[in-house]
């Protein structure tokens, strides 16, 4: 290590250089693994963090829970299935709500048993007409606990009595109410409509059955139906696949740029330095001490800008974007860390080859200089 | 001070007096067209363990080659080559490369020190390639450094010495390892003529304090006055 240390020190600009760069291109992977699973959660998170286990959609819905409608006949079928325990009405729509001096177009959730948030982060559930549930992402937009926020036109008001992490819906201002609550702003907002139907039916198998079970005794019931276990329900909405897709194309570029600069820039200073290295291996160092110290500069490189990246990124992640919270992703932090390290240090094995070719008598003849 | 005399007359034995024996020794390179070239015919000679032998010769004579097989870097097509008692003809490349280590010095004509490494630094990575002393390595470079005259020198980079501090670095690596034999490979054809000069009084210097033999590659006739002795070249054969 003792050449790979003084070399380094010798060239900090070069080597800082190099590191910075990583880090950059860390610092923008990170970032936006983050903006997509925050973008992700703000679309579905309501879905993925409700305590139905399967949810039917009407075939017709396309699993989008504000296009789909169960009718009572679809719903009278659920319900006698001997693969259910319990049925919960689900209905959704989107509103304009009027949070403190702003007014937003806000997901409102109805439920009956099943369908609510599975954990609050703060306060409780509601207990009477008129109370809600809000996201803690939508905090600071006037949906905090003990917030009025009302409903227009109608007049409806809904007051804040608790609060849920990561169950935003399309990206904006989600709430969570009772049922009767619901058709009530349904019915505030549109006085001459009819009952409005639910949206989905949101299950819990019966005794015996495992989600996936259900979903299949479920879907094996009509064609109308499309019943998902409710991780699938979150994966398999309108657009996530898409912006999943969207994502990974950028993430297959970083990693390939990571490791192509990576590789050039051992492979550059592997002939610059060439005529030293020739030396160095006619006075006697072993091709692999050669090698090991140059791979011992990319384990270094590597991990520095990997952890000069990361720094960088640790305060972004603690802000919003829009409405999308970003976070700090410890998993991806780790998973990338380990992928850059083998991709880094698996580019500058092309650098080691050069080395290992060195033929020392070169250094009687100036090759290499 | 010349004494040159005819190298193919000496025993051709290893002894504990003989830092370099070589025994026949031909080196054949076979080219693309399927010719062969040879670039070293049947060369024998011998170097008492603190002799300085100047090997004489023009340009493609031959001498880089018979340097480069005393050393280890090359291996003979044919013959025997034993350096410091050990014989050398079939090793193996890595045995060629811990023989280099241990066993020889070099100072090569163009390619001499690592360029980031400081002076005393260039001295210490032989300490690194090798067995690792430590301590002892480093009290052995200040000395080294000292004797040359460089101690105050010691931290520059290569690129803040001159032309003749810089070949003292490399006679001083070239002795880091308390070798058998040394190999200077045209010390002075960088250097003018009062530098070089100087150079191969310090090389004659340092060669007989510590009684280590050495051969002194040159086309300079000037050069032979500061060896013991005078071998001449010609296209790969060794004239007495």
């Amino acid at each position: 290590m003792f050449l790979a240390l003084r070399e380094m020190h010798r060239a900090k600009v070069r080597f800082g250089l190099l590191i910075v760069a990583i880090a950059l291109l860390v610092f923008l992977i990170l970032f936006q693994q983050s903006l997509q699973n925050g973008l992700l959660t703000s679309f579905v998170g309501g879905i993925r963090n409700q305590s139905a286990p399967v949810l039917v959609y009407s075939t017709d819905g396309q699993r989008f829970i504000q296009g789909s409608i169960i009718t009572p006949d679809l719903e009278a079928e659920v319900r006698a299935s001997g693969a259910v325990d319990e049925v919960s009405r689900i209905g959704q729509g989107t509103f304009t709500v009027a949070a403190g001096a702003e007014t937003f177009d806000t997901s409102i959730v109805g439920y009956e048993s099943l369908g609510a948030p599975e954990r609050l982060s703060a306060g409780r559930a509601p207990n009477a007409p008129g109370e809600a549930i809000g996201a803690d992402a939508d905090i600071d937009q006037g949906f905090a606990i003990g917030d009025v926020v009302t409903v227009i036109p109608g007049g409806a008001t809904l007051t804040i009595v608790g609060v849920a992490t990561d169950v935003q819906l399309n990206a904006g201002p989600t709430l969570f109410v009772d049922y009767a609550t619901y058709l009530e702003v349904v019915a505030s907002v549109n006085p001459d409509a009819q009952t409005a139907l639910p949206s989905v039916l949101g299950v819990s198998p019966a005794p015996g059955f495992s989600a996936a079970d259900t979903t299949a005794a479920l879907n094996a019931l009509s064609p109308d139906l499309d019943a998902l276990i409710r991780a699938e329900a979150a994966d398999l909405a309108p657009g996530v696949d898409q912006i999943r897709q969207s994502f990974q194309i950028i993430f297959a570029l970083y990693a390939i740029v990571v490791p192509c600069v990576t590789g050039l820039f051992f492979l550059i200073i592997t002939f610059q330095k060439a005529a030293a290295l020739t030396l160095l291996r006619a006075l006697g160092a072993p091709a692999r001490r050669l090698v090991s110290s140059l791979l011992f500069q990319a384990v270094l490189i590597v991990g520095g800008g990997y952890a000069l990246g990361t720094a960088l990124y640790y305060p972004v992640s603690q802000q919003r974007l829009g409405g999308i919270a970003l976070r700090f992703e410890t998993a991806s932090v780790l998973g990338w860390a380990i992928a850059l390290m083998v991709l880094g240090v698996g580019s500058s094995l092309i650098a080691a080859r050069r080395v290992l070719r060195i033929d020392p008598v070169d250094a009687t003849t100036g090759v290499g200089q | 001070m010349n004494t040159a005399d005819d190298p193919t007359q000496n025993h051709q034995t290893a002894t504990a007096e003989q830092a370099l024996v070589l025994d026949d020794v031909r080196k054949v390179y076979r080219m693309g067209d399927g010719h062969e070239v040879v670039a070293l015919d049947r060369a024998r000679l011998s170097v008492g363990s603190d002799e300085i032998v100047a090997l004489v010769g023009p340009s493609g004579s031959g001498k880089t080659t018979l340097c480069s097989i005393a050393g280890g870097i090359l291996s003979a097509t044919s013959g025997r080559v034993i350096v410091g008692g050990r014989d050398i003809t079939d090793y193996s490349e890595r045995q060629l490369t811990a023989f280099r280590q241990d066993m020889v010095g070099f100072v090569f004509q163009s390619v001499n020190l690592v360029p980031f490494l400081t002076a005393r630094e260039n001295l210490l990575v032989v300490d690194e390639m090798g067995k690792r002393t430590g301590a002892a390595a480093r009290r052995r470079a200040d000395q080294l450094l000292d004797e040359l005259g460089l101690g105050d020198r010691a931290r520059n980079l290569p690129s803040q010495l001159s032309g003749g501090q810089r070949q003292r670095v490399a006679i001083g690596r070239a002795l880091m390892n308390e070798p058998e034999l040394v190999l200077f490979d045209e010390p002075t054809s960088a250097l003018d003529t009062q530098l070089g000069e100087q150079v191969m009084e310090i090389i004659r210097t340092e060669m007989k304090s510590r009684q280590t033999a050495a051969i002194v590659v040159t086309h300079d006739e000037r050069i032979t006055q500061y060896c013991d002795r005078t071998v001449h070249i010609t296209d790969g054969v060794l004239e007495a």
